[in-house]
């Protein structure tokens, strides 16, 4: 049976949305949009959506692989899809958290986050080679395991996918408290998506941001601190080929000079910016210079 | 296969008229580089910066800045309505023609940079120290 895809449904919304926002933003000024920047991202998102769908064979031959071990088989029920989609919601705040502390799945992550934007479009820029991330497969066996079904699994993370499209914009504050204490939000996505020192590896929620409160990854925006967007060492280029590759190319170029297998392994799944000799740097190193400026009444 | 065609015709079509509008409310974005937006830049983006010379190219889509905390020299670039900055490293590879300077930076998305500057000379001997 072929899957029920929110994320195609939703198209026609995200194209009226990113207008609307664009509009608002020539009003009020509250976004901010530049021509070639947002080119980039619609186009990032196109070619995602395409390599995606050429790709999806991987995807669903390995779960049909995982599948037979099912612990139960769960049936279609509202309880089922709600238990599914909490589950797959926890499931993409390991993944996404692994995507930002694990140089190999960075170098896919990294485009979704190589915008200096940050607005609607800036959700659609999306990586073209998640297939080349195969650990990443990983993070779906448990809810194989479990035994929901393949197709209620993939309806779930397209509802999750849609639901973090809107958060992704400058032109909403915040909301009411109870709200930004359990959902995910456009002031806690802001902050996942800023490289200052004291935002940078936060709120890796999609919708529900009580994972990060609960797992010690969550980070309030602050008024004094705006969010400042991009990656630490923003791309100079808005070909959307060279925005796809640059993670990978780089990689490459590390695996090709690492002396012996530590090197090898340890550019592959320590953290961004690690290197043998300690010379770049990394999110903690970053973190801890900053802090080190900071004064004492910080 | 042709539906497939379609599509993509359609979506290709859409995101041109999305870019199309995009630059009709906002333009072409380019912004040019000052030694006020620079400092801003990298006192927010580098802890503990303190600005120290500062070369701006002549179209002032490019410059140098020094770090006068620890003597790092800064490359910044003007890209749409922002700039792209990187820390050079010690021993750049460096061609000066003139005033003329190009730096060779061998990135997949950066691979040189060029300035006009008046004192090229002394940022060539700076940079190859």
């Amino acid at each position: 049976m072929k899957p029920f895809d929110p994320v195609a449904l939703a198209i026609p919304a995200f194209i009226l949305l990113v207008v609307a926002e664009m509009v608002f933003a020539r009003m009020t000024g509250r976004a901010r949009f530049e021509v070639r920047d947002t080119a980039a991202s619609l186009t990032m998102g196109l070619g995602s959506t395409v390599l995606g769908a050429v790709f999806a064979f991987v995807f669903v031959d390995f779960a049909l692989l995982i599948q037979p071990y099912a612990l139960t088989r769960i049936g279609w029920s509202w309880g089922a899809i709600a238990a599914c989609f909490v589950a797959d919601d926890l499931k993409y705040y390991w993944w996404h958290r692994a995507s930002h502390r694990v140089r190999w799945l960075w170098c896919d992550h990294v485009n979704h986050h190589s915008s200096q934007h940050y607005n609607l479009s800036t959700a659609l820029r999306q990586p073209w080679f998640g297939v080349l991330v195969l650990p990443g497969l990983l993070f779906n066996v448990p809810l194989i395991l479990i035994g929901f079904p393949l197709t209620m699994i993939a309806f779930v993370h397209g509802l999750n996918l849609v639901y973090q499209f809107w958060i992704h914009t400058e032109a909403i504050d915040r909301f009411p408290r109870w709200f930004e204490a359990v959902m995910n939000t456009p002031s806690h996505h802001r902050v996942h998506h800023a490289t200052n020192a004291r935002y940078l590896d936060a709120n890796y929620a999609g919708v529900f941001i009580v994972w990060d409160r609960l797992f010690g990854s969550f980070v309030e925006e602050r008024k004094d601190d705006a969010p400042r967007y991009g990656i630490v060492g923003n791309i100079a280029s808005y070909n959307p080929l060279r925005i796809a590759l640059h993670g990978w190319v780089s990689l490459a170029h590390d695996l090709g000079s690492a002396h012996g297998p530590r090197e090898f392994l340890a550019y592959l799944f320590a953290p961004p910016g690690w290197s043998p000799d300690g010379s770049r740097d990394t999110s903690e190193t970053i973190k801890a210079r900053w802090a080190a400026q900071q004064s004492p009444a910080e | 296969m042709g539906g497939m065609a379609l599509q993509l015709a359609v979506s290709l079509a859409g995101i041109a008229l999305m870019v199309g509008l995009c630059r009709l409310l906002f333009g072409a974005g380019e912004t040019t580089l000052s030694a006020g937006s620079l400092t801003a830049r990298l006192a927010r983006d580098v802890p503990g910066f303190r600005a120290g010379r500062i070369a701006i190219g002549r179209d002032a889509r490019a410059a140098l800045v020094e770090n006068a905390s620890d003597g790092a020299v800064w490359l910044a670039l003007a890209r749409g309505d922002g700039m792209v900055t990187r820390k050079l490293a010690r021993a750049t590879n460096v061609v000066r023609d003139g005033e003329r300077l190009a730096l060779l930076l061998n990135e997949f998305t950066l691979k040189r940079a060029e300035l006009d500057l008046a004192d090229a000379a002394d940022w060539e001997a700076r940079l190859r120290a």
